[in-house]
């Protein structure tokens, strides 16, 4: 170990960890740096699923060239917005997802279009699509053609059921709700029965307010498309990618799969509980709801020391006693006999105040209005302000992960239905103006 | 052309997926992150399940935890009920890794973090910001000794900003972002998710974003630092939230299982259960409308943009449930197989377990651990035809591995490797501490790496 000593990389620097970071991964500098996957296209060629659009923002995001194609009327999904609310004829989440991608049309439909289709497979790295399993097969231009093609090519398909497997033939479309539904997700979040004290109604398994079952599935096609093109890149082979957003929820759904294959036991509903930690719970305040943890032996005394109540440390002294569903609704309600009159900032300043052994963690519940006013994500870039030239001023998500040497960025929001139809048909596949007007009255474009 | 690929071109097209697939056959495919070493030194699930998503994808990753009780996560188990000494908490989220176990604390401890960084492609952790390089191991410290080294810091709200210390877990996470509070009914509870979704699911775009940095690498050569903030994470899922409060001041509510968006999506109860169904396509709905016998809402609201309007949705949405209420699960199943809409059960785990479909697919991965016995995990997701993921074996007991990796990768000696046992820089499992340990009935062999 002597030698190792010596080349000790130990070296304590002047500048402060977190102001290294900021000036070295701050999302606002991101136009000066290289990206990552500017040598990578992508042809999205999903309908009606926030699943692969989400996926092909990712890559987006990081610097490969998408070509977004629509059907000449435009994506389905440009209507999936809250009570109708568009601007330009476009839906909010497709404004959200159209960032940094080439958007233009091709009608699949016709023999034409799918001739089109083929000389842009010779040229792209990446497709990914959301019917149903075997409609673009049928059509001559699922993965056992274009593989054929282009043997490099990865061919990402999401699906509800996925390409295999006895439900594979269903024509069921992937929607959010379904996805959440099948991941399990939905079944443990939620009001359970005996809590009478609320409506009926209210107690029912419950999905994740946003679409989680797409963006999770998004996310994990990205993953999947990225994994490939490593492999591509050591092999030159590319492959079949089989995403079920249920799958991936269900990946992201604790270890209820692991505890049901060893004991045979189904965890429910758990309100605001965990069944593997407690005290971790939302609590009511005077305004809102704040949220509390207070786990491990030590860490529940500084709790029940907080909340000067003593005398719950003998009712649950180990952790045997408060991992009982019968105590959860017990002892919070102990707890909020202390919370229910202090406003959330009270209750954590309280947590915050405390010295003695063990942590107690509060945080704030926050509306999404309010999260939105939170200053920390504005300097960070989570959320971002863009003037688009098509959509105007408006507040977006930003990207996440925060890289030194290639940060992703948002170049721009969102184009209208076909609006690059001329730079990718002459551009990229060197037709002339003359075909592509002709093309557009076909209705092939 | 091969008769092998004759044969495939005329199997129908759901068999021929199912042969290139072939779950069966996976252990047989080469492994997409193979050659790509990961240094997990974090703790929980955040940090390790990065490593965990990488691993089930060929990486070769060694966790690093504090010897004896190791992890904070070994005990994390539902209603403390163990299973053979394995928490279900800890088996979820470190499958297929190497564990050692270093004190990082001490001089000798972050020597051998270096030398294993030296040889490392990823460092992963999840301490509060700044804390690896307070203790000398963050990425300006290790950058130098290793210049392609990916290194990402996962954190509740990322490495500088006002929110930077907070101190952090997923609901937090879910909390600050408002998750919670458009999850729920209005009349209900705003509602954490029933799982770790930030854990889980930001662990696995920081793997997503450690792969974008490592195609670079396989450009450039060269490694850089990933900042990954879960909170940010969480907020980025949450489809038209953030555009809809800046254009109209108000806030995104609770829905509770409607879908203001995409109408009709929603979860209904039936006699027997609970169903999600969802028609928005023109054909799905006048299906659904249909199936219900009521064609007359198909004529009134097959215009997408009059059936988000907030008094149609209300109409629509009552006659779903009051149609539903009668029917079971099974009927709804096929219903919408026959009206083309969409629609299936809401499952439990016992549900996902036992599906047919989800067996033919081994989506759930039933396997033998050589130390733990029969075990079960979500497969490796997505699906890979060339180079496809795969469950080798589940966590396992504190510094197990320690002998296979700093004897044989870092190429200690026996005796220097005693040393460090001695000063306690290096340690195994914790006999009185169970959840560190093999199970009882361990034979002391099966399953070791080393000799």
């Amino acid at each position: 170990m002597a030698e190792l000593e010596e080349s000790s990389p130990i070296t304590y620097e002047d500048v402060p960890w977190s102001d290294w970071a900021k000036e070295n991964c701050d999302p606002f500098k991101a136009a000066e740096k290289p990206e990552a996957l500017d040598d990578i296209v992508v042809l999205d060629l999903s309908y009606g699923s926030f699943a692969g659009l989400y996926a092909s923002s990712l890559l987006a995001e990081y610097g490969a060239k998408v070509i977004r194609v629509e059907p000449p009327g435009g994506d389905i999904a440009r209507k999936m917005t809250p009570f109708g609310i568009k601007i330009k004829d476009t839906g909010l989440a497709y404004i959200v997802e159209g960032r940094n991608k080439y958007h233009i049309t091709l009608n699949i439909e016709t023999e034409e279009g799918r001739e089109i289709l083929k000389r842009f497979i010779k040229r792209v790295d990446v497709l990914i699509e959301t019917y149903a399993p075997g409609y673009l097969d049928s059509l001559g231009i699922g993965y056992r053609q274009l593989s054929k093609l282009n043997p490099g090519l990865i061919y990402c398909a999401i699906s509800p059921y996925g390409h295999f497997g006895p439900k594979a033939e269903s024509k069921k479309a992937d929607y959010d709700v379904v996805d959440q539904a099948m991941s399990g997700m939905a079944w443990t979040t939620g009001i359970p029965e005996e809590y009478e004290e609320f409506p009926e109604h209210t107690r029912v398994p419950t999905k994740l307010g946003p679409w989680m079952g797409w963006y999770v599935g998004g996310g994990f096609a990205a993953f999947g498309i990225l994994a490939a093109l490593l492999f591509r890149r050591a092999t030159g082979k590319g492959q079949f990618i089989d995403v079920v957003p249920a799958e991936a929820q269900a990946k992201t759904n604790n270890y209820y799969i692991q505890y049901y294959h060893t004991k045979k036991k189904v965890v429910g509903r758990i309100a605001n509980f965990d069944p593997a930690v407690f005290v971790y719970t939302l609590v009511r305040a005077k305004d809102g709801m704040a949220f509390m943890a207070g786990f491990s032996d030590v860490n529940f005394y500084a709790l029940t020391t907080i909340i000067n109540r003593p005398d719950l440390r003998e009712r649950y002294p180990t952790i045997k006693e408060r991992l009982t569903p019968k105590t959860w609704p017990e002892c919070l309600a102990e707890i909020e006999k202390w919370s229910k009159d202090k406003t959330v900032k009270e209750i954590i300043q309280a947590t915050l105040d405390y010295t003695g052994d063990g942590t107690c963690v509060a945080g704030e519940v926050l509306k999404p209005a309010e999260t939105f006013k939170e200053e920390n994500w504005w300097l960070r870039g989570g959320l971002r302000k863009i003037n688009d030239p098509n959509y105007g001023e408006v507040s977006v998500q930003g990207v996440v992960a925060k890289f030194e040497k290639t940060p992703g960025r948002i170049k721009w929001l969102c184009r209208p239905v076909g609006a690059d139809n001329e730079m990718i048909y002459s551009g990229f596949l060197g037709m002339k103006k003359e075909e592509i007007e002709k093309l557009r009255e076909a209705n092939i474009l | 052309m091969t008769s092998h690929e004759k044969d495939l071109d005329s199997l129908p097209y759901t068999e021929y997926i199912r042969e290139i697939m072939k779950p069966e056959g996976i252990f047989e495919k080469p492994e997409p992150l193979k050659g790509i070493r990961v240094l997990d030194i974090g703790t929980l699930i955040f940090g390790p399940m990065v490593a965990t998503y990488l691993a089930e994808f060929g990486a070769e990753v060694i966790h690093v935890e504090m010897p004896g009780r190791g992890d904070t996560m070994r005990p994390l188990a539902p209603f403390a009920d163990f299973h053979r000494n394995l928490a279900a908490g800890f088996e979820a989220t470190n499958n297929s890794k190497y564990h050692i176990a270093i004190d990082m604390r001490t001089p000798e401890g972050k020597e051998l973090i270096y030398r294993l960084a030296k040889k490392s492609d990823v460092v992963v952790e999840n301490y509060r910001p700044g804390t690896t390089d307070r203790w000398g191991i963050g990425y300006r410290q290790l950058i130098k000794i290793n210049p392609r080294l990916v290194y990402i810091s996962m954190s509740g709200f990322g490495q500088w900003g006002p929110f930077t210390f907070r101190p952090s877990y997923d609901a937090v996470a879910q909390a600050t972002s408002g998750l919670i509070e458009s999850t729920g009914f209005p009349d209900g509870l705003p509602l954490k998710a029933g799982a770790w979704i930030g854990d889980f699911y930001g662990a696995l775009m920081g793997a997503f974003a450690v792969l974008v940095a490592l195609y670079w690498r396989e450009k450039t050569g060269k490694g850089q630092y990933i900042d990954h903030p879960q909170a940010e994470n969480l907020m980025r899922n949450m489809d038209w939230t953030w555009i809809y409060v800046g254009l109209t001041g108000k806030n995104r509510e609770r829905y509770g299982n409607r879908d203001v968006a995409v109408v009709p999506s929603d979860i209904v109860k039936c006699k027997d259960g609970f169903v999600a169904i969802a028609a928005f396509k023109e054909s799905e709905f006048k299906g659904l409308c249909e199936a219900m016998g009521r064609l007359d809402l198909f004529e009134k609201y097959a215009d997408i943009d009059e059936r988000q309007k907030e008094e149609s949705q209300e109409v629509i949405y009552s006659t779903l449930h009051e149609w539903a209420k009668e029917k079971t699960v099974k009927e709804l199943e096929e219903l919408g197989e026959r009206f083309g809409f969409a629609s299936n059960k809401v499952f439990s785990s016992e549900d996902q377990y036992n599906d047919e479909h989800w067996k033919a697919r081994r989506s759930i991965w039933i396997y033998d651990d050589p130390i733990f016995g029969s075990l079960a995990e979500v497969a490796p997701v997505p699906k890979l035809s060339e180079s496809p993921g795969r469950i080798k074996w589940t966590a396992r007991p504190t510094g197990i591995d320690n002998e296979h990796v700093f004897i044989r990768l870092l190429g200690l000696t026996r005796e220097e490797v005693d040393e460090l046992y001695n000063k306690g820089v290096i340690g195994k499992w914790d006999k009185n501490v169970f959840f560190s340990c093999p199970p009882p009935d361990w034979d002391g062999e099966s399953g070791l790496f080393y000799p």
